[in-house]
């Protein structure tokens, strides 16, 4: 049996501001294994970002255990919490959050060149990736000559330049409009089934329930159902 | 992640805000043009006030007897003046080597009689490089050679002398042994230095023809002017020299002999570094001011770089690299803007006779100012005006490159 991509194992997360104590996570279990399409959802407030920032090694837990492919989270140092979101997670926001002075292709390939990929090979992927998103023609576009869409498509591109072992997608269809949203976890789909990447989400948009294969609902910090899928949408 | 892209994205980011950037440039190549021609003015006053200084006095480093400084009388001399000279002349800074004798003597006419200093000179060996009143003959002619006729007189001493060209002129002095001496000599000149209290008590005389009066051999005088191109560089000639000449000549440089000048000039430069500093602690402001809004500006965008993958030290190199531009672009504005200003007052210079005319007597310790204002920086000052500002500007980004590197990538974000 493979090792799992992601574990968390009895997570709590306790944010403390002033003399105020709010419990997000309230013991999670939760174990995703590669190339699993899942969405973790819930009201606001469940604790479904927390989750995903704990698992995208941003935050650390209170207690409990959170693995990322078997390894440990909670004893790296700084610097290997960034080696391993550079090489292991690919983040889509909400927001998109692409770096506004790089262009599409500069954003896609910004995180391979952190990598240190050579030119010719971060060249060759990156074209293709934006062909995959559907954006051939538009590489030397600015985010800001971008629609809201185009940006989440390049937000997908860069999230899977470097090869991750997971892309974690906050509400990623939550700023664009219905047509765009299909269009975008369509991506994400054929991404999935085609190159096997790991998609974990975190919503409360339908439609990306009805792509997921698998969905986690989260209530009050702990995970209250699971639910796989023949296949989504 | 190279250092080729960092800078690209370093430039891209800088002009995001181009208005603030263009103002920030503007304000450190205003702070560097304030720095150069403030310090250009004060360097070309003092070098030039040194100068005159050691044209009016007796040199950038003077040869004379230990006891002529606390006691300049005619009997306090140095000898054998032609191996002085020659030993002063072996060292490459030394432009030209002169004996001078000075002193008090009382001058009189049919008209009246007065107190005055006497500077004694080698027409044939001074040029206007080393004497300064040669430039300041009004009436008459200079002397023409060391033992040429004739009295030259400061153009207020000669009026209230009431002498003309050709008026006898009688002068009594203290010989070698302390005995008076007196000599009449015809008014060959008037001359001007351009201090009153200068011209109201100066006598010139031949110094062949004191040396006559005075009972002094052909190589004997009180004083040997030593000059040099540069006369910052006194101490360390005078220094070559003291390991030369014999003990009983002692070797002083022109603020050694002239303290009150060396006090004068500490005090200038002690205001103009405080006024630089201000400027540079300015401008370093309103750099890190610049900065510190950029980066707080850009918190969530530095979050989600974390979130990506860059490491705080990438972080900080790129916000460094903004600074570091920012500093190469305010030094080559400050240059751009500064070129010809600077051009201009150090070949032309700013004619400041009306100034002068209405602020009256300017001298300092007899040393007067000319009326045309010209600059000139010393190379090393100019230096450190470019190191400064490249400094101060690459510091005034350092705290706000820590920032971008400690972002808190989910409080930035603001996932949570």
């Amino acid at each position: 049996m493979a090792t799992p991509i992601v574990q968390l194992q009895n997570v709590t997360k306790v944010f403390t501001s002033g003399d105020v104590e709010t419990q997000a996570l309230r013991g999670l279990d939760l174990t995703v294994e590669p190339g699993e399409f899942v969405a973790i959802w819930g009201p606001s407030g469940s604790g479904k970002t927390t989750a995903l920032n704990l698992i995208g090694a941003l935050d650390t837990p209170t207690s409990g255990s959170v693995k990322l492919e078997g390894e440990p989270l909670e004893d790296k140092s700084r610097k290997a919490l960034s080696q391993l979101r550079r090489d292991r997670i690919g983040f889509v926001f909400q927001a998109y959050n692409l770096i506004p002075v790089l262009t599409a292709y500069e954003n896609a390939e910004s995180v391979m060149a952190l990598q240190g990929v050579p030119l010719a090979e971060r060249k060759a992927k990156v074209m293709a990736l934006l062909k995959a998103v559907g954006l051939e023609g538009m590489e030397d576009r600015r985010p800001n000559q971008l629609s809201g869409g185009q940006q989440q498509r390049v937000a997908i591109a860069r999230a899977i330049a470097s090869g991750p072992a997971v892309v974690l997608a906050d509400e990623p269809t939550a700023n664009v409009d219905s047509a765009t949203a299909e269009t975008l976890l369509g991506i994400m789909r054929t991404l999935n089934e085609e190159q096997g990447v790991t998609f974990i989400f975190s919503t409360h948009d339908p439609r990306v329930m009805k792509y997921a294969r698998r969905l986690v609902g989260v209530v009050d910090g702990k995970v209250a159902s699971d639910e796989r899928k023949e296949s989504g949408a | 992640m190279t250092p080729g892209m960092i800078l690209a994205m370093a430039w891209r980011n800088l002009w995001r805000q181009r208005r603030r950037t263009l103002l920030t440039l503007a304000s450190i190549a205003f702070g560097g043009f304030m720095a150069v021609l403030m310090t250009a003015m004060q360097d070309r006053s003092f070098a030039d006030f040194i100068d005159t200084a050691a044209k009016l006095g007796a040199g950038h480093v003077t040869l004379q007897h230990p006891e002529y400084q606390d006691r300049p009388t005619l009997t306090n001399t140095v000898t054998g003046t032609d191996v002085l000279r020659s030993a002063a002349e072996g060292d490459e800074r030394v432009v030209r080597v002169v004996d001078r004798a000075s002193g008090q003597t009382m001058v009189t006419t049919a008209s009246d009689s007065f107190g005055a200093f006497f500077v004694a000179y080698d027409p044939a060996l001074e040029t206007a490089e080393t004497f300064e009143y040669t430039d300041g003959l009004i009436e008459g002619e200079l002397f023409t050679g060391a033992d040429s006729d004739g009295i030259i007189l400061g153009r207020i001493l000669a009026r209230n002398l009431g002498a003309e060209l050709g008026d006898k002129v009688v002068y009594t002095m203290t010989d070698r042994t302390g005995e008076i001496v007196t000599s009449m000599e015809r008014v060959r000149g008037i001359v001007s230095s351009g201090a009153p209290s200068v011209d109201a008590a100066l006598v010139l005389l031949p110094i062949g023809t004191l040396r006559s009066v005075v009972g002094y051999d052909r190589a004997e005088t009180t004083q040997v002017a030593v000059f040099l191109d540069d006369g910052r560089k006194s101490q360390a000639a005078a220094e070559r020299l003291r390991g030369q000449v014999p003990s009983e000549v002692a070797v002083l440089t022109w603020d050694e002999i002239q303290p009150e000048i060396r006090a004068f000039v500490a005090m200038k430069i002690g205001g103009g570094r405080v006024f630089e500093i201000i400027i540079g602690v300015l401008v370093a402001a309103g750099i890190f001011n610049t900065m510190f809004m950029s980066v707080m500006e850009r918190t969530r965008e530095f979050g989600i770089m974390m979130a990506i993958g860059y490491t705080p030290r990438q972080l900080f190199a790129l916000v460094m690299a903004e600074s570091s531009l920012l500093a190469a672009m305010g030094l080559t504005a400050s240059i751009a803007i500064t070129a010809w200003p600077y051009y201009a007052l150090s070949s032309k210079g700013l004619d400041m006779s009306e100034v002068y005319a209405q602020a009256g007597q300017v001298e300092i310790s007899g040393v007067g100012f000319d009326s045309t204002l010209h600059i000139g920086i010393f190379p090393e000052n100019a230096i450190a005006i470019g190191v400064a500002i490249v400094v101060a500007t690459i510091a005034a980004g350092i705290w706000p490159a820590f920032k971008a590197g400690r972002v808190d990538p989910v409080a930035s974000i603001n996932l949570v």
